[in-house]
Protein backbone atom coordinates (compact mmCIF):
# COMPACT_ATOMS: atom_id res chain seq x y z
CA UNK A 1 0.00 0.00 0.00
CA UNK A 2 1.02 3.90 -0.68
CA UNK A 3 2.48 4.76 2.30
CA UNK A 4 1.17 8.71 1.22
CA UNK A 5 -1.08 8.22 3.68
CA UNK A 6 1.06 8.19 6.99
CA UNK A 7 2.35 11.13 5.76
CA UNK A 8 1.31 14.14 7.15
CA UNK A 9 4.24 16.34 7.28
CA UNK A 10 3.92 17.37 3.54
CA UNK A 11 0.53 18.46 4.43
CA UNK A 12 2.06 20.40 7.32
CA UNK A 13 5.28 21.77 5.76
CA UNK A 14 2.90 22.81 2.64
CA UNK A 15 -0.25 24.67 4.87
CA UNK A 16 2.46 26.27 7.12
CA UNK A 17 3.87 27.45 3.48
CA UNK A 18 0.64 28.49 2.47
CA UNK A 19 -0.15 30.31 6.00
CA UNK A 20 3.14 32.54 4.90
CA UNK A 21 1.78 33.04 1.59
CA UNK A 22 4.54 31.60 -0.64
CA UNK A 23 2.49 29.00 -2.93
CA UNK A 24 5.25 28.63 -4.71
CA UNK A 25 6.99 26.78 -1.37
CA UNK A 26 3.67 25.00 -1.23
CA UNK A 27 4.08 23.87 -4.47
CA UNK A 28 7.49 22.47 -4.36
CA UNK A 29 6.55 20.33 -1.78
CA UNK A 30 3.59 19.00 -3.14
CA UNK A 31 5.27 18.04 -6.42
CA UNK A 32 8.04 16.68 -3.89
CA UNK A 33 6.18 14.63 -2.03
CA UNK A 34 3.06 13.88 -4.21
CA UNK A 35 4.35 14.25 -7.82
CA UNK A 36 5.15 10.30 -8.32
CA UNK A 37 2.17 9.26 -7.00
CA UNK A 38 0.24 11.41 -9.07
CA UNK A 39 2.17 10.51 -12.12
CA UNK A 40 1.11 6.46 -11.40
CA UNK A 41 -2.39 7.74 -11.07
CA UNK A 42 -2.33 9.94 -14.47
CA UNK A 43 0.20 6.90 -16.32
CA UNK A 44 -3.29 4.47 -15.98
CA UNK A 45 -5.83 6.78 -15.94
CA UNK A 46 -5.03 8.03 -19.37
CA UNK A 47 -3.56 4.84 -20.92
CA UNK A 48 -1.26 6.92 -22.99
CA UNK A 49 2.48 8.42 -21.50
CA UNK A 50 1.95 11.73 -23.51
CA UNK A 51 -1.53 12.53 -22.38
CA UNK A 52 -1.02 11.56 -18.86
CA UNK A 53 2.35 13.59 -18.84
CA UNK A 54 0.54 16.87 -19.64
CA UNK A 55 -2.32 15.82 -17.12
CA UNK A 56 0.14 15.14 -14.14
CA UNK A 57 1.39 18.91 -15.42
CA UNK A 58 -1.57 20.66 -15.62
CA UNK A 59 -2.44 19.21 -12.03
CA UNK A 60 0.36 20.78 -10.41
CA UNK A 61 -0.18 24.22 -12.80
CA UNK A 62 -4.02 24.24 -11.41
CA UNK A 63 -3.06 23.47 -8.26
CA UNK A 64 -0.88 26.46 -7.86
CA UNK A 65 -3.39 28.67 -9.16
CA UNK A 66 -5.69 27.15 -6.72
CA UNK A 67 -3.98 27.23 -3.83
CA UNK A 68 -4.40 30.65 -2.69
CA UNK A 69 -8.09 29.62 -2.36
CA UNK A 70 -7.76 26.31 -0.63
CA UNK A 71 -10.28 26.01 2.17
CA UNK A 72 -8.71 23.18 4.20
CA UNK A 73 -12.30 21.32 3.63
CA UNK A 74 -9.84 18.11 2.85
CA UNK A 75 -6.40 17.08 3.00
CA UNK A 76 -4.10 18.97 0.02
CA UNK A 77 -3.42 15.07 -1.09
CA UNK A 78 -7.17 14.54 -1.52
CA UNK A 79 -7.74 18.17 -2.95
CA UNK A 80 -4.50 17.51 -5.23
CA UNK A 81 -6.00 14.21 -6.34
CA UNK A 82 -9.25 16.12 -7.22
CA UNK A 83 -7.74 18.40 -10.17
CA UNK A 84 -5.97 15.12 -10.80
CA UNK A 85 -8.99 13.43 -11.33
CA UNK A 86 -10.73 16.24 -13.65
CA UNK A 87 -7.18 16.33 -16.08
CA UNK A 88 -7.07 12.56 -16.43
CA UNK A 89 -10.55 12.57 -16.83
CA UNK A 90 -10.34 14.64 -19.89
CA UNK A 91 -7.06 13.33 -21.04
CA UNK A 92 -8.53 10.08 -20.82
CA UNK A 93 -11.74 11.19 -23.03
CA UNK A 94 -8.86 12.50 -25.72
CA UNK A 95 -7.12 8.98 -25.89
CA UNK A 96 -10.43 6.99 -26.23
CA UNK A 97 -11.10 9.66 -29.24
CA UNK A 98 -8.00 8.92 -30.63
CA UNK A 99 -7.94 5.20 -30.21
CA UNK A 100 -11.37 3.69 -29.43
CA UNK A 101 -9.72 0.83 -27.19
CA UNK A 102 -12.11 1.78 -24.07
CA UNK A 103 -14.91 -1.10 -23.31
CA UNK A 104 -17.71 -0.70 -20.17
CA UNK A 105 -17.00 -2.92 -17.78
CA UNK A 106 -19.96 -5.21 -18.87
CA UNK A 107 -18.57 -5.16 -22.04
CA UNK A 108 -15.15 -6.94 -21.28
CA UNK A 109 -14.58 -10.23 -23.54
CA UNK A 110 -15.82 -13.15 -21.24
CA UNK A 111 -13.45 -15.30 -23.76
CA UNK A 112 -9.80 -15.45 -24.27
CA UNK A 113 -8.98 -13.47 -27.17
CA UNK A 114 -6.56 -15.56 -29.14
CA UNK A 115 -4.40 -12.00 -30.50
CA UNK A 116 -3.48 -11.71 -26.46
CA UNK A 117 -2.27 -15.03 -25.49
CA UNK A 118 -0.28 -15.74 -28.07
CA UNK A 119 2.97 -17.84 -26.43
CA UNK A 120 5.23 -15.91 -27.20
CA UNK A 121 3.82 -12.68 -25.79
CA UNK A 122 2.89 -14.91 -22.44
CA UNK A 123 5.77 -15.96 -21.90
CA UNK A 124 7.65 -12.92 -21.33
CA UNK A 125 4.47 -10.73 -19.67
CA UNK A 126 4.37 -9.26 -16.40
CA UNK A 127 1.47 -10.00 -13.91
CA UNK A 128 1.64 -6.15 -13.50
CA UNK A 129 1.43 -5.21 -16.82
CA UNK A 130 -1.43 -7.33 -17.92
CA UNK A 131 -3.54 -6.27 -14.80
CA UNK A 132 -2.67 -3.07 -16.14
CA UNK A 133 -3.67 -3.93 -19.22
CA UNK A 134 -7.20 -5.33 -17.43
CA UNK A 135 -7.39 -1.97 -15.82
CA UNK A 136 -7.14 0.07 -18.70
CA UNK A 137 -10.26 -1.51 -20.57
CA UNK A 138 -12.52 -0.67 -17.26
CA UNK A 139 -14.65 1.96 -18.21
CA UNK A 140 -13.00 5.80 -16.40
CA UNK A 141 -15.12 6.25 -13.75
CA UNK A 142 -14.83 2.34 -12.70
CA UNK A 143 -11.10 2.94 -13.20
CA UNK A 144 -10.81 5.94 -11.21
CA UNK A 145 -12.23 4.36 -8.14
CA UNK A 146 -10.03 1.21 -8.07
CA UNK A 147 -6.87 2.90 -8.82
CA UNK A 148 -7.91 5.23 -5.88
CA UNK A 149 -8.74 2.48 -4.03
CA UNK A 150 -6.11 -0.11 -4.62
CA UNK A 151 -3.10 1.78 -6.34
CA UNK A 152 -3.61 5.24 -4.32
CA UNK A 153 -4.98 3.98 -0.68
CA UNK A 154 -7.43 6.12 -0.80
CA UNK A 155 -10.05 5.82 1.93
CA UNK A 156 -13.93 5.58 0.57
CA UNK A 157 -14.82 9.03 2.71
CA UNK A 158 -11.55 10.95 0.69
CA UNK A 159 -12.48 9.24 -2.43
CA UNK A 160 -16.30 10.11 -2.00
CA UNK A 161 -14.90 13.92 -2.05
CA UNK A 162 -12.64 13.42 -4.91
CA UNK A 163 -15.20 11.83 -7.06
CA UNK A 164 -18.12 13.68 -5.62
CA UNK A 165 -20.12 10.62 -5.30
CA UNK A 166 -21.58 8.59 -2.10
CA UNK A 167 -18.91 5.98 -0.79
CA UNK A 168 -21.64 3.10 -1.41
CA UNK A 169 -21.47 4.31 -4.90
CA UNK A 170 -17.88 3.73 -4.86
CA UNK A 171 -17.65 0.90 -2.77
CA UNK A 172 -19.81 -1.13 -5.46
CA UNK A 173 -18.40 0.48 -8.24
CA UNK A 174 -14.76 -1.22 -6.92
CA UNK A 175 -16.39 -4.76 -5.69
CA UNK A 176 -18.16 -5.04 -9.08
CA UNK A 177 -14.77 -4.35 -10.45
CA UNK A 178 -13.00 -7.18 -8.19
CA UNK A 179 -14.39 -10.17 -10.54
CA UNK A 180 -14.35 -8.18 -13.95
CA UNK A 181 -10.27 -8.00 -13.24
CA UNK A 182 -10.18 -11.85 -12.35
CA UNK A 183 -11.36 -12.91 -15.37
CA UNK A 184 -9.67 -10.72 -17.64
CA UNK A 185 -6.41 -11.40 -16.33
CA UNK A 186 -7.47 -15.38 -16.20
CA UNK A 187 -8.44 -14.69 -20.01
CA UNK A 188 -4.56 -13.96 -20.22
CA UNK A 189 -3.69 -17.38 -18.94
CA UNK A 190 -2.88 -15.72 -15.83
CA UNK A 191 -3.88 -17.18 -12.48
CA UNK A 192 -3.23 -14.80 -9.44
CA UNK B 1 -30.43 -13.98 -4.11
CA UNK B 2 -30.63 -16.39 -7.07
CA UNK B 3 -30.93 -19.98 -5.41
CA UNK B 4 -28.97 -21.29 -8.32
CA UNK B 5 -26.08 -19.25 -7.65
CA UNK B 6 -23.19 -20.74 -6.36
CA UNK B 7 -20.94 -19.90 -3.00
CA UNK B 8 -18.28 -18.20 -5.56
CA UNK B 9 -20.63 -16.15 -7.21
CA UNK B 10 -22.02 -14.81 -3.93
CA UNK B 11 -19.08 -13.95 -2.66
CA UNK B 12 -18.10 -12.64 -5.54
CA UNK B 13 -22.01 -10.54 -5.48
CA UNK B 14 -22.15 -10.01 -1.76
CA UNK B 15 -18.86 -10.64 -0.18
CA UNK B 16 -16.66 -8.21 -2.03
CA UNK B 17 -18.62 -5.78 -1.39
CA UNK B 18 -18.57 -6.71 2.23
CA UNK B 19 -15.12 -6.14 2.19
CA UNK B 20 -15.00 -2.97 0.43
CA UNK B 21 -17.41 -1.81 3.26
CA UNK B 22 -14.83 -2.80 5.88
CA UNK B 23 -17.39 -5.41 7.04
CA UNK B 24 -16.50 -8.68 7.99
CA UNK B 25 -17.29 -11.36 6.08
CA UNK B 26 -20.40 -13.91 6.68
CA UNK B 27 -20.23 -17.23 8.10
CA UNK B 28 -20.94 -18.63 4.72
CA UNK B 29 -17.78 -16.83 3.09
CA UNK B 30 -15.48 -18.51 5.77
CA UNK B 31 -16.33 -21.61 4.30
CA UNK B 32 -13.40 -23.73 3.16
CA UNK B 33 -14.39 -24.24 -0.26
CA UNK B 34 -13.96 -20.35 -0.73
CA UNK B 35 -10.10 -20.22 0.41
CA UNK B 36 -9.06 -20.22 -3.09
CA UNK B 37 -11.10 -17.79 -4.03
CA UNK B 38 -10.75 -15.53 -1.06
CA UNK B 39 -6.67 -16.31 -1.94
CA UNK B 40 -7.46 -15.36 -5.27
CA UNK B 41 -9.00 -11.72 -4.33
CA UNK B 42 -6.72 -10.93 -1.84
CA UNK B 43 -3.39 -11.67 -4.33
CA UNK B 44 -5.22 -9.31 -6.83
CA UNK B 45 -5.69 -6.30 -3.99
CA UNK B 46 -2.52 -6.70 -3.52
CA UNK B 47 -1.33 -6.77 -7.07
CA UNK B 48 -3.56 -3.66 -7.84
CA UNK B 49 -1.19 -1.52 -4.90
CA UNK B 50 1.52 -2.12 -7.33
CA UNK B 51 0.21 -1.22 -10.90
CA UNK B 52 2.03 1.72 -12.43
CA UNK B 53 4.94 1.55 -10.07
CA UNK B 54 7.55 1.36 -12.95
CA UNK B 55 5.77 5.09 -14.23
CA UNK B 56 7.83 7.90 -12.85
CA UNK B 57 7.58 11.46 -13.75
CA UNK B 58 10.14 12.46 -16.85
CA UNK B 59 13.35 14.35 -15.53
CA UNK B 60 12.58 18.13 -15.37
CA UNK B 61 9.17 17.86 -14.57
CA UNK B 62 8.59 20.59 -11.83
CA UNK B 63 10.38 23.02 -13.83
CA UNK B 64 8.08 22.97 -16.80
CA UNK B 65 5.36 23.44 -14.13
CA UNK B 66 6.56 26.49 -12.70
CA UNK B 67 7.07 27.83 -16.49
CA UNK B 68 3.83 26.96 -17.72
CA UNK B 69 2.46 28.77 -14.52
CA UNK B 70 4.77 31.50 -15.39
CA UNK B 71 3.60 31.65 -18.80
CA UNK B 72 -0.06 31.59 -17.74
CA UNK B 73 0.65 34.42 -15.75
CA UNK B 74 2.25 36.47 -17.99
CA UNK B 75 -0.61 36.04 -20.30
CA UNK B 76 -3.28 36.81 -17.72
CA UNK B 77 -1.20 40.43 -16.84
CA UNK B 78 -1.42 41.65 -20.69
CA UNK B 79 -4.34 40.26 -21.45
CA UNK B 80 -5.93 36.61 -22.61
CA UNK B 81 -7.39 38.65 -25.91
CA UNK B 82 -3.78 37.35 -27.40
CA UNK B 83 -4.91 33.80 -27.28
CA UNK B 84 -8.31 34.25 -29.15
CA UNK B 85 -5.77 35.76 -32.29
CA UNK B 86 -3.24 33.59 -32.17
CA UNK B 87 -2.21 29.37 -31.65
CA UNK B 88 -1.56 28.43 -27.96
CA UNK B 89 1.96 27.91 -28.16
CA UNK B 90 3.12 30.79 -30.22
CA UNK B 91 0.61 32.73 -27.30
CA UNK B 92 2.58 31.68 -24.80
CA UNK B 93 5.97 32.72 -26.25
CA UNK B 94 4.39 35.89 -27.11
CA UNK B 95 3.60 36.61 -23.47
CA UNK B 96 6.62 35.97 -21.98
CA UNK B 97 8.63 38.05 -25.00
CA UNK B 98 6.20 41.10 -24.12
CA UNK B 99 6.87 40.64 -20.45
CA UNK B 100 10.32 41.00 -20.63
CA UNK B 101 11.25 43.21 -17.62
CA UNK B 102 7.96 42.89 -15.79
CA UNK B 103 8.59 42.12 -12.16
CA UNK B 104 7.71 38.78 -10.25
CA UNK B 105 3.79 39.41 -8.44
CA UNK B 106 4.57 39.79 -4.56
CA UNK B 107 3.26 35.90 -4.52
CA UNK B 108 6.24 34.70 -5.95
CA UNK B 109 8.35 34.44 -2.80
CA UNK B 110 11.84 35.96 -1.47
CA UNK B 111 13.43 34.79 -4.81
CA UNK B 112 12.57 36.59 -7.85
CA UNK B 113 14.08 36.99 -11.12
CA UNK B 114 13.63 40.43 -12.99
CA UNK B 115 14.65 40.03 -17.12
CA UNK B 116 15.51 43.05 -18.88
CA UNK B 117 16.42 43.72 -22.80
CA UNK B 118 19.11 46.28 -23.21
CA UNK B 119 19.35 47.10 -26.50
CA UNK B 120 22.76 47.51 -28.61
CA UNK B 121 22.48 51.01 -28.10
CA UNK B 122 20.62 52.76 -25.63
CA UNK B 123 18.59 52.12 -22.31
CA UNK B 124 17.00 49.21 -21.28
CA UNK B 125 13.77 48.29 -22.88
CA UNK B 126 10.57 46.53 -21.71
CA UNK B 127 8.43 44.52 -23.73
CA UNK B 128 10.27 44.45 -27.15
CA UNK B 129 12.01 42.52 -29.54
CA UNK B 130 15.59 41.72 -28.42
CA UNK B 131 17.75 41.40 -31.72
CA UNK B 132 21.85 39.88 -32.15
CA UNK B 133 23.49 42.46 -30.22
CA UNK B 134 21.63 43.21 -27.57
CA UNK B 135 22.35 42.27 -23.54
CA UNK B 136 19.99 40.38 -21.01
CA UNK B 137 20.18 42.05 -17.69
CA UNK B 138 18.94 40.00 -14.85
CA UNK B 139 18.72 41.18 -11.57
CA UNK B 140 17.56 38.48 -8.91
CA UNK B 141 16.93 38.47 -5.27
CA UNK B 142 18.00 35.25 -3.55
CA UNK B 143 17.52 36.01 0.47
CA UNK B 144 19.77 34.63 2.63
CA UNK B 145 20.47 31.16 0.23
CA UNK B 146 24.20 30.54 1.36
CA UNK B 147 24.37 29.34 -2.80
CA UNK B 148 22.93 31.45 -5.50
CA UNK B 149 23.42 30.89 -9.34
CA UNK B 150 21.94 32.55 -12.38
CA UNK B 151 22.10 30.53 -15.41
CA UNK B 152 20.66 31.44 -19.20
CA UNK B 153 20.18 28.90 -21.82
CA UNK B 154 19.78 28.95 -25.52
CA UNK B 155 16.81 27.45 -26.75
CA UNK B 156 16.71 25.03 -23.86
CA UNK B 157 20.02 23.39 -25.21
CA UNK B 158 22.81 25.34 -24.52
CA UNK B 159 24.42 26.99 -21.58
CA UNK B 160 25.69 30.63 -22.36
CA UNK B 161 25.71 31.50 -18.44
CA UNK B 162 26.50 30.37 -15.23
CA UNK B 163 27.94 32.62 -12.87
CA UNK B 164 26.98 33.52 -8.92
CA UNK B 165 29.83 35.50 -6.81
CA UNK B 166 32.55 35.77 -9.57
CA UNK B 167 31.62 38.00 -13.04
CA UNK B 168 29.52 39.02 -15.09
CA UNK B 169 27.45 38.29 -11.80
CA UNK B 170 28.26 40.47 -8.81
CA UNK B 171 26.50 39.89 -5.65
CA UNK B 172 25.57 42.55 -2.89
CA UNK B 173 23.88 41.68 -0.18
CA UNK B 174 20.43 39.43 -1.00
CA UNK B 175 20.72 41.03 -4.64
CA UNK B 176 22.76 38.84 -7.46
CA UNK B 177 23.07 40.61 -11.06
CA UNK B 178 24.54 39.56 -14.37
CA UNK B 179 24.78 41.27 -18.02
CA UNK B 180 24.63 38.81 -20.71
CA UNK B 181 25.61 39.42 -24.65
CA UNK B 182 22.72 37.83 -26.74
CA UNK B 183 24.82 37.22 -29.88
CA UNK B 184 22.63 34.92 -31.77
CA UNK B 185 19.18 33.65 -32.63
CA UNK B 186 16.93 32.19 -30.37
CA UNK B 187 15.16 32.14 -27.20
CA UNK B 188 16.70 32.27 -23.99
CA UNK B 189 15.75 31.38 -20.83
CA UNK B 190 17.41 32.35 -17.59
CA UNK B 191 17.16 30.61 -14.05
CA UNK B 192 17.95 31.54 -10.86
CA UNK B 193 19.09 28.55 -8.17
CA UNK B 194 18.86 29.05 -4.46
CA UNK B 195 20.39 26.57 -2.07
CA UNK B 196 22.10 26.42 1.16
CA UNK B 197 24.16 23.63 0.23
CA UNK B 198 25.96 23.22 -3.07
CA UNK B 199 24.44 23.06 -6.35
CA UNK B 200 24.87 20.21 -8.95
CA UNK B 201 27.30 21.33 -11.57
CA UNK B 202 25.33 21.61 -14.89
CA UNK B 203 25.21 19.08 -17.81
CA UNK B 204 24.19 21.83 -19.97
CA UNK B 205 20.27 21.32 -20.63
CA UNK B 206 17.15 23.03 -19.13
CA UNK B 207 15.41 20.30 -18.36
CA UNK B 208 17.78 17.91 -16.75
CA UNK B 209 19.74 21.60 -14.81
CA UNK B 210 16.76 22.66 -13.56
CA UNK B 211 15.75 18.75 -12.52
CA UNK B 212 18.86 17.64 -10.66
CA UNK B 213 19.10 21.19 -9.08
CA UNK B 214 15.38 20.27 -7.78
CA UNK B 215 16.46 17.08 -7.17
CA UNK B 216 18.89 18.57 -4.91
CA UNK B 217 16.59 20.60 -2.72
CA UNK B 218 17.63 23.72 -4.65
CA UNK B 219 14.66 26.14 -5.05
CA UNK B 220 14.93 27.13 -8.98
CA UNK B 221 12.83 30.25 -10.37
CA UNK B 222 13.08 31.07 -14.09
CA UNK B 223 12.92 34.31 -15.57
CA UNK B 224 10.85 35.41 -18.56
CA UNK B 225 12.09 33.84 -21.68
CA UNK B 226 13.77 36.16 -24.27
CA UNK B 227 13.85 35.93 -27.85
CA UNK B 228 16.21 37.22 -30.13
CA UNK B 229 15.05 37.70 -33.42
Amino acid sequence: MSAALSAPPAEDEALEALERGDRKAALTVLMRDYGATLYRYCCKMVGNNDLAEEAHQMTFVQAYEGLARFAGRSSLRTWLFGIARHRCLDAAKIARRRSRRFELVDELPESPDEAEVAEDELAGRDLRQALGRCIDKLAPAVRTAVLLRYQQDISYPDMAQICKARPATLQARVARAMPVLRRCMENQGLRL
Amino acid sequence: MNASMSREERFEQVGLLQIEQGEALGDDFAHPELAATRRTYGALRQALTTVGEEASPPAGWEARVFATIARRKSARRRGGWLRLLIPAGAAAALAALLLVGTPPGPDEGVATLTVRVEAGAGPARRGSEAHPGDRLRLEARTGDAAHAELRVYRSDRELVLRCSTAPPCVRQGQTLRADVPLPALGTYQSLLLLSDSPLPAPAGTLDADAGSALEAGAHVTLGDEVSVQ
